[in-house]
């Protein structure tokens, strides 16, 4: 059943213009397990689209997407080496070249924080989201370009390529995440790190426990308003099935408080990030149900100023590429010291850092 | 979009101005949030949207 589209070949703009059922489909079994098509990427490009035209509401929705992407910038400085050229794989609206050119907050004398980045390469399929900033005077400040993948579950780039593959906020929307995660490996040169976040967990569990009890109370059944998401647990396993080597996954939440349910929802839609399941109930919510869902995510929810959190729950993780000359880790029991004894001491140092704002 | 409101816009303005009729709503739901049915709290609901809709007229 896992037919292989041409689809995904054909250039978006073409692609716009053909309808579905003209597509011929092969029976080719692609290696491995067969996916499951969860997200219909068509509509997910369409929605980028729809939300990229609108510069000024797209724009205005960007915090949190350079929030995170900020954070991963600070991910990559902790590297201490050279990048002469690096992926941006899902750039949405380059984000991440954006911040790239700030100096880091902690360090503002530095200079900008892509300075030891040669060139960057943001990939994206939705081109309007992609050159939406491409008149900006940042990307004078870096070494950009920008590349419009015609799927994004296929990079069409040569083994060995890249010195870092980044991702930011765009493989929650990726099927078959194994396989990207894999094809990622393989464009990375030997020894060069992944470093990728993505919307896990419990993103927006209070939209969805909202959306849930509202429409058992008013239709009587529960309807897919929020996509599934992967969790920390699963993301470790991931890596190291697409071949990465020493890993860190770690777990950051951002909570944003907005003044109702209707402000979240149409920031989510000026995102372009509307629910793109396939099994979704097509159109719009009824009222009825969005009505519920405001007075419920209030009383359930909300802060006692009035307003309603939202959180977000974002994976980081970190991957190195294979290498017979990287650094190993040591054999267990070689240890030197107790790391209990070093926690007990400087327990209190760090503490308190990468949590929620 | 200039020179336009969103139907969701004028729907939010008109559900704002119903606050008590949905913390009632709500209240009523958590009361007992592990075992909703349908029409659990209809009689609540039916207020707030006749709030909702009385003040959507009003404009």
């Amino acid at each position: 059943m896992n037919a292989f589209s041409i689809r995904a070949f054909i250039p978006p703009i073409a692609r716009r213009a053909l309808p579905l059922r003209a597509t011929r489909r092969y029976a080719v079994q692609s290696p491995g397990a067969p996916t499951i098509e969860i997200f219909s990427q068509q509509h997910k490009w369409m929605q980028k689209e729809r939300a990229a035209r609108d510069v000024e509401a797209s724009r205005s929705v960007d915090y949190l997407r350079d929030e995170v992407a900020s954070r991963l910038c600070e991910r990559l400085l902790d590297i201490n080496r050279q990048f002469p050229h690096v992926l941006d794989l899902g750039a949405n609206a380059c984000n991440i070249a954006h911040q790239l050119t700030l100096p880091s907050e902690d360090s503002p004398e530095n200079g900008p924080r892509g300075k030891r980045i040669g060139q960057l390469t943001a990939a994206d399929s939705s081109e309007t989201l992609l050159y939406r900033d491409a008149h900006l005077p940042f990307n004078n400040e870096i070494n950009i370009k920008r590349e419009v993948l015609p799927t994004s579950e296929i990079l069409p780039y040569e083994a060995n390529t890249f010195d870092a593959v980044l991702s930011s906020l765009s493989m929650h929307w990726i099927n078959d995440l194994p396989s990207v995660l894999a094809q990622a490996n393989n464009i990375l040169k030997p020894d060069a790190p992944f470093i990728g976040v993505m919307m896990g967990g419990d993103s927006l569990y209070e939209l969805r426990t909202s959306l849930q009890l509202a429409e058992l109370d008013r239709r009587g059944g529960v309807a897919t308003h929020t996509s599934p998401l992967a969790d920390v647990r699963d993301v470790g396993g991931l890596l190291q099935k697409a071949g990465f080597n020493l890993l860190t996954v770690d777990v950051d939440d951002i909570v944003v408080d907005f003044p109702d349910t209707f402000a979240l929802m149409k920031d989510l839609q000026a995102m372009g990030e509307s629910n793109a399941v396939v099994s979704r109930e097509k159109g719009a919510i009824q009222r009825d149900v969005l009505l519920a869902a405001e007075g419920i995510y209030r009383e359930l929810h909300g802060n006692e100023d009035g307003s309603l959190p939202a959180t977000f729950r974002l994976i980081y993780m970190i991957g190195w590429k294979h290498s017979p000359t990287q650094a190993k880790p040591l054999e267990r029991g070689t240890g030197m010291f107790s790391i209990k004894d070093y926690l007990e001491k400087d327990g209190k140092k760090g503490d308190g850092e990468g949590e929620s704002k | 979009m200039p020179g336009r409101t969103r139907p969701i816009d004028k729907f939010a303005t008109a559900v704002a101005k119903c606050s008590a009729e949905t913390s009632a709503y709500g209240k009523c739901i958590l009361v007992d949030y592990n075992n909703v049915s349908k029409d659990k709290c209809v009689t609540e609901f039916m207020r707030l949207k006749d709030c909702y809709l009385a003040t959507a007229k009003k404009r």
